[in-house]
């Protein structure tokens, strides 16, 4: 390889590590969490193998392991096992009690503590006093509930001591049961579409997307380039600034002075109550006007993109056109519909594919605003994703199913991405460098 | 054309401009002023209001660590973008190497992609490397989404240097290193102005991200304590809100009309909403 491409992969080697490890790797990653049933629960690093009530109660029934074993791991035993006559062996008491209690009931188990009691009474060197034998009996006592262990194999041989020999069908059912993280599955997507909210929540979506893009991303910022356009310059200019504000306000305040507007004691409020209009939330009232209110907060940020674009376009058109135009008794509106407009198409096919992607995706203003409410009726895609992997009231994060949810948006995304290279003359955007050293 | 009456035009515009020009002249009112219950117009002046500046609100930090956090946060992610897309921006510009294709189509890809998309596997993420609730973590995160678009648009500055200067300065024997650091990165620094005037503002703004990776009250930034004060249903009080917004505001809107004419060219190429 040449010097210059050393230089270049050097120069490329910082961006190339970051974009890696935390651009590249989420999208990676989302498609991986997305097969798993990671949640609160489950935590997000490894878990333990554990048995509890819970395990037991939904092993019932099961066809993989036999119902007296599920029985058996529900309940205490007690087990004369290596473990507990060491113990015995240390404790306060009679050596000759210990070793015939070695000898004779070794190895035994008994179904519960009260068995083991009687067997010691049987014994000829068993302790004079019954709290004594209790005291004995208690050390050789065994659950495996609640007990966790760290590995499969650890847990297979604690299971196998306690309750004698599992078949393997058996265990890797249990295993599989007493797991407390998270493991791989496909659940995420079955329940992804059969969801009838999330049915709700997609309908949400496509309705916010296409008003907001028709009236404000593109419609009113079409009404905003033109008029001003034909305004003296001082108030065009004003103009142009005062829709640059929502973009340029960092969100939380933005959306606070619209919460303002809307709020029981807001200026609204105030505005029509002398008219005679009920006070009221106007931001949470009905389903339609908290539409109203979320399709406003982003089409009033949304349009200064579009204005900006549409302005240096209309701007481009040579002037002589215009004036011969107005020369020829071309009034505005004809101006506008036969000269001005044909120039906006690939501007406008350019603002709609981009915004598209943009209100599918950020959900940030909604979330300051009526955080999908009221109920969840202007719950949209990627809010629910939020919702259901990042925050909500129950605290149950489903970082699985949500990553499942991501997905889609992700894909898409990817999916997007493509068409605007072919829209957008990839070729010429990456046309080769004229230095060859 | 332009001698035909404009007043219909301009009483249209600002009838739509209502709400807008409302809640931003109340912003500033309001920081000033108190208003009777149901009133439209303030009664008395007061700086009370701006008491956040020294007193602490419940138990939060105070707004001078939220403020110093957000600054770190901002700055070092500019510094971060800058510095990497100034160099890979003139490697896919000028140099001819191997696979340059695969770099400029992914990073036009990436530049592309909706990176909000991504906030839950970068949660967990963070979470599995030990970065969760750390400024190191969300800068590192925000500086690697913004990369794409800022080698995109340092790329698009080199490309307009013509290239009869490096051809110049590699004629006169220096090597294209030299070059790059002496003859061409003096010639794009007003691209690299307006990168880096766009990375601090949207640094400064930037909500989600710090919400979800650096919540806790130590590292939290300005976005982050102002949705926290607003959402504690304790203290509903739309003036102090108010405050502390136009306090968080006051970078932005000098930066804004000091370099108004550098940020239109990027604003126009969008990056939200």
């Amino acid at each position: 390889m040449t010097r210059q491409a050393w230089l270049g992969f050097g120069f490329l080697a910082p961006a190339t590590l970051f974009v890696v490890a935390f651009f590249l790797a989420p999208v990676v990653m989302t498609g991986f969490f997305a097969f798993t049933n990671m949640s609160t629960a489950t935590g997000i690093t490894g878990g333990t193998y554990r048995i509890t009530e819970g395990v037991i109660s939904r092993l019932a029934g099961s066809e993989d392991v036999p119902a007296p074993l599920i029985e058996a791991l529900g309940q205490q035993q007690s087990v004369v096992d290596p473990t507990g006559l060491a113990a015995l062996a240390q404790g306060d008491f009679d050596a000759a009690f210990v070793a015939e209690l070695e000898e004779e009931l070794g190895g035994r188990t008994f179904a519960s503590q009260r068995e083991l009691e009687g067997a010691i009474r049987d014994l000829d060197n068993r302790p004079r006093r019954v709290r004594d034998i209790k005291a004995a009996a208690e050390l050789f006592e065994r659950s495996v509930l609640n007990v966790d262990f760290a590995t499969q194999a650890d847990f297979a041989e604690a299971i196998q001591a306690y309750a004698g020999p599992v078949p393997d069908t058996a265990m890797t059912a249990l295993a599989r049961a007493a797991y407390t993280g998270w493991s791989m599955t496909t659940d995420n997507f079955s329940r992804l579409f059969n969801s009838p909210e999330l049915g709700t929540v997609a309908v949400n979506t496509v309705f916010y997307i296409f008003a907001t893009l028709t009236l404000f991303n593109t419609g009113f910022a079409l009404v905003l380039a033109i008029t001003t356009f034909y305004l003296p310059s001082r108030q065009a200019s004003f103009f142009r600034t005062v829709w640059l504000l929502p973009r340029i306000s960092p969100p939380v305040l933005y959306v606070l002075l619209w919460k303002w507007l809307a709020w029981d004691t807001g200026f609204l409020n105030a505005v029509l109550e002398p008219l005679g209009v009920a006070g009221r939330n106007w931001m949470f009232d009905s389903e339609t006007s908290a539409w109203t209110f979320v399709i406003l907060i982003n089409g009033f940020v949304g349009a200064s993109m579009g204005m900006i674009i549409l302005s240096s376009a209309i701007r481009a058109i040579p002037q002589p056109i215009l004036y011969a135009s107005a020369v020829d008794g071309a009034g505005r509106l004809q101006q506008i519909r036969h000269i001005i407009l044909p120039q906006l198409r690939w501007p406008l096919l350019f603002i709609t594919s981009y915004q598209t992607l943009s209100l599918l995706t950020s959900f940030e203003y909604i979330l300051l605003s009526t955080d999908g409410g009221p109920g969840s009726t202007t719950e949209v895609w990627a809010l629910a994703a939020y919702h259901t992997a990042l925050r909500n009231y129950a605290g149950n994060l489903q970082y699985g199913y949500g990553a499942a949810m991501a997905l889609v948006l992700v894909v898409f995304g990817i999916a997007m991405s493509f068409v605007y290279l072919r829209l957008f003359n990839f070729k010429a955007l990456v046309g080769r460098p004229r230095i060859e050293q | 054309m332009r001698s035909e009456r404009t007043w219909p035009i301009t009483v249209l515009l600002a009838a739509a401009s209502l709400p807008l020009l409302v809640m931003y002249a109340y912003l500033i009112l309001d920081t000033f002023t108190d208003s009777a219950p149901g009133a439209v117009f303030p009664n008395r002046f007061t700086l009370e209001h701006w008491r956040f500046l020294t007193e602490r609100q419940g138990s939060r930090a105070s707004i001078w660590q939220a403020t110093l956090n957000t600054f770190i946060f901002a700055t070092s992610t500019t510094a971060l973008v800058l510095f990497i897309s100034s160099t890979a921006g003139y490697a896919l510009s000028r140099l001819a190497m191997p696979f340059r294709r695969l770099f400029l189509g992914g990073v036009l890809i990436l530049h592309a992609f909706p990176t909000i998309t991504l906030i839950i596997a970068i949660f967990l993420i963070l979470q599995m490397l030990g970065l969760y609730n750390t400024l190191t973590g969300v800068i590192l995160v925000k500086a690697s989404l913004e990369l794409p678009f800022g080698i995109w648009i340092m790329k698009g500055f080199y490309d307009t240097v013509p290239w009869e200067i490096e051809m110049s300065g590699i004629q006169d024997g220096a090597g294209r290193f030299q070059v790059w650091r002496e003859l061409v990165l003096p010639m794009v620094y007003p691209g690299i102005l307006a990168l880096g005037i766009f990375s601090f503002l949207s640094g400064w703004s930037e909500f989600i991200l710090p919400q979800v990776l650096a919540p806790d009250a130590s590292v939290q930034t300005l976005s982050v304590y102002m949705a926290s004060l607003i959402f504690d249903d304790q203290n509903f009080n739309f003036n102090l809100f108010k405050s502390v917004g136009l306090f968080y505001m006051i970078p932005v809107i000098i930066l804004y009309l000091v370099f108004q004419k550098y940020l239109m060219n990027i604003y126009g190429g969008g990056t939200k909403g």
